[in-house]
């Protein structure tokens, strides 16, 4: 009889998302993946029925992980510095936790992989942010700006930080550490520029 | 998922072209006993995955060498 084996499926998810970072959906197979995670081309086959139906679960997968990581302790009735405040820590944890997966969501991201990830993985997540900026606005907490305006200037600095942080370095090779007051002095110039 | 792991019979064929797609997909769509099937033919070895809870590795492999392909099972 056969059995699922929880931890030879964890260990071809790990080494899958490693793979897809490594050299992308075109040269990524399920041939390879079968060698580097040390299972035979058919367990993979049992598991996944064919290359797109593995990749659209591990995008799928990384994207429940991550927007369920995104609300935790969130509500959209926060108030609006502190709602922002709990997405940057959820987001930032999340993050400097899971580097692979963040560049492996990145890359599907870009990919024709997109649709089918978000369709399954983003619906609730997505009404709730919307309704933590509605709030935010009735509240006149928030600055009328469009959406992506809101994004870019809520997340952008975060998001660059972050990368920072990953590569170890800033401009040149100077070593950069994301500190929690390098975080703190970022996140207050956020909220002057989004709060009225 | 777990129960039907012992059902799910994997193979290395020849199925390479659209053309070869079509001609095993009217037999096995046909094919009752077969639950479910796909092949991936971005595989170099053009995986046949079949779903049956009846029918047996040498039954699948007779009926695509009918269809004069090859098929050899994978384990």
């Amino acid at each position: 009889m056969r059995t699922r084996d929880i931890n030879k499926e964890e260990l071809v998810k790990q080494k899958a998302i490693e793979m897809l970072v490594k050299y992308g959906i075109e040269g990524f197979g399920m041939n390879r993946l079968a060698k580097e995670s040390g299972v035979s081309v058919a367990t993979l086959y049992i598991y996944y029925s064919d290359k797109e139906d593995l990749i659209k679960k591990i995008g799928t997968e990384i994207g429940q992980t991550f927007f369920s990581e995104m609300v935790k302790d969130f509500s959209p009735t926060m108030s609006f510095k502190e709602g922002l405040r709990k997405q940057w820590e959820n987001r930032a944890r999340f993050a400097l936790k899971n580097p692979l997966k963040v560049a492996c969501w990145e890359a599907l991201s870009h990919s024709s992989y997109r649709d089918d990830m978000l369709e399954e993985s983003l619906a609730n997540f997505k009404k709730t942010m919307w309704s933590f900026v509605e709030n935010a606005f009735e509240k006149k907490e928030l600055l009328p700006v469009s959406i992506e305006v809101f994004w870019s200037v809520a997340y952008g600095p975060l998001y660059a930080l972050l990368r920072f942080e990953n590569e170890g370095k800033s401009f040149g090779d100077t070593p950069f550490k994301l500190t929690k007051e390098k975080m703190d002095e970022a996140f207050e110039l956020v909220i002057k520029a989004l709060t009225p | 998922m777990e129960d039907t792991l012992n059902n799910i019979l994997v193979f290395a064929t020849n199925i390479r072209t659209d053309n070869d797609k079509k001609i095993i997909s009217r037999t096995l769509n046909d094919i009752s006993e077969i639950q479910e099937w796909n092949i991936d033919q971005e595989d170099v070895d053009c995986v046949l995955r079949i779903v049956s809870e009846i029918l047996s590795e040498e039954q699948i492999i007779n009926i695509l060498h009918q269809n004069n392909f090859n098929c050899t099972p994978l384990d």
